[in-house]
């Protein structure tokens, strides 16, 4: 896999002298990966990802965005077109008068034709369903409205890597449905993806799971590995899926099951599984039911 | 809210409406200069335009005369102050003590009243038939010259088109700020001229704060996306057809002929 982003002993301090809010960090992304960074308030997950496309620039250490090192002013315009990012309020996102005019803003940053602006905004729109409303005016978009038009803007940049601040955080159920499922096509399609979130669940349609904690970097590794570690994900102040709680209960109660879960499918299944192995090979529910009958 | 709802843009398919913004721009500045400089004849040749052209552009009369409302206050203020205090032959019943009202002063009250309704229904009319983007990248295009002062258009372009933008959030925003502090008590429409000060002060303040915030959070999602000073491109370019330059020809012909 070639390597999209790589972020060799990144030091970072917001004033000089002060305590470093990320440590020596290092990471390797590799084009197209799909990856979830979580970790507790406070820990430097922003301040991470503002690194990636040169909002913040390193302390100490280097960020490389393919060949371009982001402490390279020149490059600016180079990094930003192939890593986008939108943050938590897409309402602050929005800079243009109408739909298609905030779409067209990156692309109009690039100094591209308006043949050029024209079809890939028509072209953003689509992927994420806001062709109806392109006329429309951003303030009278809802809540879900407005972050799928800041992911558009994103699109119409035709960046490599996507990098997104926790983008359900203020969404109904629906919404965020809507975007999550967006996210997997995008990714299915060849678009890196980087998922700053507090959900869980959300975590655990990745392939890949940053925990960060204390400006460090603490895990790196596949959604089950990572979120089935119940008691130490608890330790960090956070909260393991649901599901994968449950299993683990389960587990400590006393049943044969693995906690690697992290979705309601594989659950089903180990639960089941479990049930017929009982049937088969136990009489344990027989003996109760003959003794209520007599 | 009544007043952001005046002058807005009325969706019309019309001769008026497909015009280059810029035509339209100078027009209105062209005649802005020379509704300052005409007489009464002048005037109800400019009135009769404007009539024609808010029908051109399909547009209710009503909803054009109305953009007048928020300023008939001054506007009768400013008719008082010329027919009172004009010098000049008195009317019949007049002078009634110290007070007087002239023939010339009703002439000049007429007359700069009717200047400033037909500044007023002009700036209406543009604005009911151009959208706000066209508007901005109109002055835009007619900005381009300031380049050589060493500013860029592009950024005042992009600076209204901000401002135009946040207008409705920061309207949104100042009502929940108001609801926020009414669940709490407060008072906004007190007695004293001192609180009442002190209640503007308890909206401004906390409006400014979040303005503030929500600015640095804009800076980074406009740099995130690329955005740099300078030229810049956009969805629609501009584009004049003949008919644009024809009647450019002819509004500064006729403002050259007015002015000499």
């Amino acid at each position: 896999m070639k390597t999209m982003l790589r972020v060799h002993n990144l030091t970072y301090a917001y004033e000089k002298g002060h305590s470093p809010v990320l440590k020596n960090l290092n990471l390797l992304i590799g084009e197209g990966e799909y990856i979830a960074i979580i970790g507790p308030n406070g820990c430097g997950k922003t301040t991470l990802i503002r690194h990636f496309n040169a909002l913040l620039l390193p302390t100490a250490g280097e960020v490389q965005v393919e060949e371009f090192s982001t402490s390279d002013t020149k490059r600016l315009l180079e990094i930003r077109r192939r890593v986008g990012m939108a943050f938590q309020n897409a309402d602050n996102q929005i800079v243009g008068m109408s739909v298609e005019e905030d779409v067209a803003f990156g692309p109009g940053n690039l100094g591209l034709p308006s043949a050029e602006v024209r079809r890939r905004v028509d072209r953003a729109l689509a992927i994420v369903g806001l062709t109806e409303l392109r006329t429309r005016q951003p303030y009278t978009l809802s809540g879900g409205q407005k972050q799928l038009l800041a992911l558009a803007g994103l699109l119409a940049m035709e960046p490599k890597l996507i990098v997104l601040d926790e983008p359900t955080a203020s969404l109904d159920p629906e919404s965020k449905k809507k975007v999550l499922t967006l996210l997997q096509t995008l990714n299915s399609q060849g678009l890196g993806i980087i998922h700053v979130t507090h959900n869980m669940e959300e975590a655990a349609l990745a392939d890949r799971v940053l925990v960060m904690d204390k400006g460090e970097l603490v895990a790196d590794g596949r959604p089950v590995d990572i979120l089935n570690r119940v008691k130490w994900l608890k330790s960090l102040g956070l909260a393991p899926p649901t599901i994968t709680e449950l299993m683990w209960k389960l587990q400590q109660w006393g049943a044969d099951m693995s906690t690697s879960v992290i979705t309601i499918d594989a659950a089903f299944k180990e639960i089941t599984s479990l049930l017929e192995r009982l049937e088969n090979s136990s009489q344990a529910f027989i003996p109760r039911k003959v003794d209520g009958n007599v | 809210m009544v007043m952001y709802k005046l002058g807005q843009y009325v969706y019309q398919e019309s001769p008026v409406h497909s015009r280059d913004p810029r035509v339209k721009l100078i027009a209105v500045i062209a005649l802005s200069i020379m509704i300052l400089q005409l007489n009464m004849a002048g005037l109800l040749v400019v009135s009769v335009v404007a009539l024609v052209v808010s029908l051109l552009a399909r547009l209710p009369l009503s909803a054009v005369l109305r953009s007048v409302h928020p300023v008939l206050s001054f506007f009768i203020f400013l008719f008082l102050v010329y027919i009172f205090f004009t010098p000049g032959r008195p009317i019949p019943p007049f002078p009634f003590g110290p007070v007087q009202i002239s023939y010339e002063g009703l002439n000049l009250g007429i007359l700069q009243l009717w200047r400033f309704f037909l500044l007023i229904v002009a700036a209406s009319i543009l604005t009911m038939t151009t959208t706000q983007s066209e508007i901005t990248m109109g002055l835009e295009r007619l900005l381009r010259p300031i380049r050589i002062t060493g500013i860029s258009s592009h950024d005042i372009a992009m600076l209204i088109a901000l401002a135009l933008r946040f207008m409705p959030t920061l309207l949104d925003e100042m009502n929940s700020l108001r609801q926020a502090q009414l669940a709490r008590g407060a008072n906004f429409n007190p007695r004293r001229l001192n609180q009442k000060i002190r209640a503007i002060s308890y909206l401004a303040v906390p409006l400014a704060v979040k303005v503030f915030r929500r600015s640095d959070e804009l800076i980074d999602a406009m740099q995130a996306r690329g955005y740099q000073q300078g030229h810049r491109t956009y969805l629609r370019e501009l584009v004049l057809s003949r008919w644009d330059y024809c009647l450019i020809i002819v509004i500064i012909s006729v403002l050259i002929v007015v002015i000499v």
